[in-house]
């Protein structure tokens, strides 16, 4: 009797269990859209009355169409572009009046996000896919050293993925950012940046920082295509104070493809092209560099850190068509090992005297070898 | 009993004194010296002089001259003292008279570096050299130029090489490599850096310049693998071509694999491949915003590749099936375009932040493919404008 009594206090339950989640799964899992391409789906005239109305955890279906406005998400919920009529591109653009400076980022500076994930509130992933954000004609006051331009930004306390999106023409003189994710928090988030379009951009392609010790922000940016810009110092990718992972991303042009400021962070599987008068990849502590293919750039490799062993360690990568191979900058304790190294002016440069941590690497076509002796 | 005993010691002193013959290292430019070395001042002499089979060890340096290799051997650069690069370069002394005719579309050739009429039969194998052109600026009206030509009839490797400022007025190749004979021939191009030929200059009856080329006689007879090589400003038609021009009906088989080839200028093919059995695959194509990534033939395929900043990312000159599948675009004009085909394995592509997605197919709506940001799925012209 104990045991019927059970079972059906069980049941109870379990059919109440039932009965919620078929409540609210409509509202959890329902789509909306912006735009009127789909009949069957409730509307929105805007992405941003969309992403304040919906129930956390929707998906948002963004019909194609040029959507000139400033979005702030607050809630765990998915954008993704649709296609519609042959047509396959939504577009968030610059409003005709100008962005807005709508948050202070970690480092300070003042930002003007045309996507900005921010005070997401219940916590949860905010997930981007299928959209383009463009930054034509995008107006931002006082734009300079301590006021940026970003594509899209995910504020501290944010997560989420960031895929198949294309960020543009993010082209203020010094100040435009395709993609910038930050982490200044305790509790540690993470964001994926992955098989992104990034291009056209005057200041920096991706860009990832949290200020933490240790790193609160796990960064997977994997993937993505990057163009820089040659005639602005365009950085491709840029990580600070991070840990995660930088994989296949295709990175040319610009003044530096990519560089690791210090934080455990693997550097792998990248091809990095086309930086005439810049770095290919540039690291510090923590770094591990292997299996990326670098040609056609000025340095394959720019040493920083400080020097701690063990330090950053560099295998199995190929470089073509340098000036120079390996700046060491006089940083000791850096494993440069079993790599091919063909076609340049300069192999290894100030390398230090003592725990160069330089082994043994395939060298073939390279003018001088050794340049530039470290007191 | 005797005369076999006079036969055997005659045959042994025969063994001894050519064995160390055998034994010995060749070296050009006198950076090894001592017994065991036979040293040459010119890389021309040492590949004159030295047994067929051989290798002969490049000092770094600079040789200005134009060399013609007619045995099988091994030519490898190696590092001294601090220094790691033998270089070929023009003489500026010397004739710029072309030193070879194409055997498949007849135009006269300056090859730095000839491979041609080897005696006995085998492989060429080149490594670890770079092979400057600054310097022939004869002309398209003159020649052809080309950093290393293997004619009919060779065979070998190329690996680890540098070919670059093949320019020549705009008629300048890097690597050429082709069978005419009727006999087949294997030739492998890898690993090498290949860049600044042509500099876009679209001449010479349409062979134009570029930086790598091998092309044989229908039916094909040269089966040429072109890999991991890393090619730039490579201009003219092609900046990696297996077959240079479809007009003279050129043909190889091979594949082209794991090759990087950015920063293409003009109006420049990064790779251009024809015919049925060669396979395009894993190849990266970046900053060719005015050519063609990959341009492909009847029954070929396309396949891993990834392609961004291209103007036309892979174009088919088919109207029958092509196999285009698993390749990775990103910021192009037009992603795929398929010469009027209407079957065809298209799968698995995926297309990100392209003007336009598919254009001149004559088939059923295509699924199976990956598209985003993307203004025209399917161009309503009848290819991308």
């Amino acid at each position: 009797m104990k045991h019927t009594r059970s079972i059906s206090k069980h049941w109870v339950l379990f059919l109440s269990a039932v009965a919620l989640i078929v409540a609210a799964s409509p509202a959890q899992a329902a789509n909306y859209e912006v735009g009127t391409c789909i009949a069957s789906l409730p509307k929105f005239p805007t992405i941003q009355l969309a992403v304040n109305s919906v129930p956390p955890g929707s998906t948002i279906l963004v019909c194609p169409a040029t959507y000139s406005e400033q979005v702030t998400i607050s809630r765990p919920l998915t954008l993704r572009g649709l296609s519609s009529s042959n047509q396959d591109r939504p577009v968030i653009a610059a409003p005709p009046n100008g962005l807005a400076i709508n948050v202070t980022s970690i480092t300070g500076a003042n930002v003007a996000a045309q996507v900005l994930v921010q005070n997401v509130a219940p916590p949860g992933n905010v997930n981007l896919t299928g959209i383009t954000v463009d930054g034509s004609r995008a107006e931002v006051s006082g734009c300079s050293v301590s006021a940026f331009l970003a594509g899209i930004f995910y504020a501290s306390g944010t997560s989420g993925t960031i895929n198949e999106m294309t960020t543009r023409n993010q082209q203020l003189p010094s100040c435009g950012y395709g993609i910038w994710i930050e982490n200044g928090a305790g509790p540690n988030q993470s964001i994926t940046v992955e098989n992104n379009s990034v291009h056209d951009v005057t200041w920096e392609g991706i860009f990832a920082i949290s200020n933490q010790t240790p790193s609160t922000l796990a960064a997977t940016i994997k993937g993505n295509f990057v163009t820089g810009k040659d005639y602005n110092q365009t950085k491709d990718i840029e990580v600070n104070g991070v840990s995660g992972a930088l994989t296949g991303n295709v990175v040319t042009g610009g003044l530096q493809g990519i560089t690791n400021d210090g934080g455990p962070v693997t550097i792998s599987g990248n091809v990095v092209a086309d930086i005439s008068i810049g770095v290919a990849i540039a690291f510090g502590d923590g770094s591990t560099v292997t299996s990326n293919k670098i040609s056609n750039v000025y340095t394959a490799f720019l040493l920083g850190g400080s020097g701690v062993s063990p330090g950053p360690t560099v295998t199995g990568n190929t470089t073509k068509n340098t000036t120079y191979v390996v700046m060491y900058n006089c940083i000791p304790n850096v494993t440069v090992k079993s790599n091919t190294f063909n076609d340049s002016e300069f192999g290894f440069d100030h390398v230090p005297t003592a725990n160069s941590g330089l082994g043994v690497n395939s060298i073939y076509n390279i003018d001088t070898v050794q340049t530039s002796t470290c007191p | 009993m005797s005369r076999h005993l006079a036969w055997f010691f005659f045959a042994m002193v025969m063994l001894a004194v050519s064995a160390p013959l055998q034994a010995l290292n060749y070296e050009v430019g006198g950076c090894k010296t001592g017994s065991g070395y036979v040293n040459f001042t010119t890389i021309s002499a040492a590949v004159a002089g030295v047994p067929a089979g051989a290798t002969i060890q490049i000092c770094p340096g600079v040789y200005p001259e134009q060399v013609t290799i007619t045995q099988p051997l091994t030519l490898k650069g190696i590092g001294f003292n601090n220094a790691n690069r033998a270089m070929i370069t023009i003489n500026p002394n010397g004739s710029l008279a072309p030193n070879v005719t194409s055997s498949i579309n007849g135009l006269p050739f300056y090859a730095q570096v000839l491979v041609q009429n080897i005696n006995p039969a085998g492989p060429v194998s080149i490594i670890g050299i770079t092979v400057d052109g600054s310097g022939d600026n004869a002309g398209c009206s003159a020649e052809t130029l080309a950093g290393i030509f293997y004619a009919s009839g060779t065979s070998g490797t190329v690996n680890e090489v540098t070919a670059r400022n093949q320019v020549n007025g705009g008629c300048g190749w890097g690597i050429w490599v082709e069978n005419g004979a009727a006999s087949s021939q294997t030739i492998t191009i890898e690993n090498s850096s290949v860049h600044n030929q042509g500099n876009g200059g679209i001449g010479n009856f349409g062979i134009g310049s570029g930086g790598i080329s091998a092309v044989s006689i229908v039916p094909p007879t040269l089966s040429a693998a072109i890999r991991g090589n890393f090619l730039s400003s490579t201009g003219g038609e092609a900046g990696l071509g297996v077959a240079g021009n479809d007009a003279i009906l050129s043909e190889t088989n091979g594949e082209i694999s794991g090759n990087v080839i950015t920063s293409n200028p003009q109006f420049a093919t990064s790779i251009y491949a024809c015919c049925d059995s060669v396979v395009v695959s894993g190849n990266t194509v970046a900053n060719n915003t005015a050519g063609f990534g990959i341009e492909i033939y009847s029954g070929m395929t396309a396949q891993g590749n990834k392609l961004s900043n291209v103007g036309y990312s892979i174009v088919a000159h088919s109207d029958t099936a092509t196999t285009i599948k698993s390749n990775t675009i990103k910021n192009t004009l037009c992603g795929l375009s398929f010469g009027g085909a209407s079957s065809g394995t298209i799968s698995g592509n995926t297309l990100n932040d392209s003007f336009y997605g598919f254009a001149n197919w004559g088939g059923p709506p295509i699924g199976g493919n990956s598209l985003y940001n993307v203004d025209n799925v399917m161009s309503t012209t009848s290819d991308c404008p």
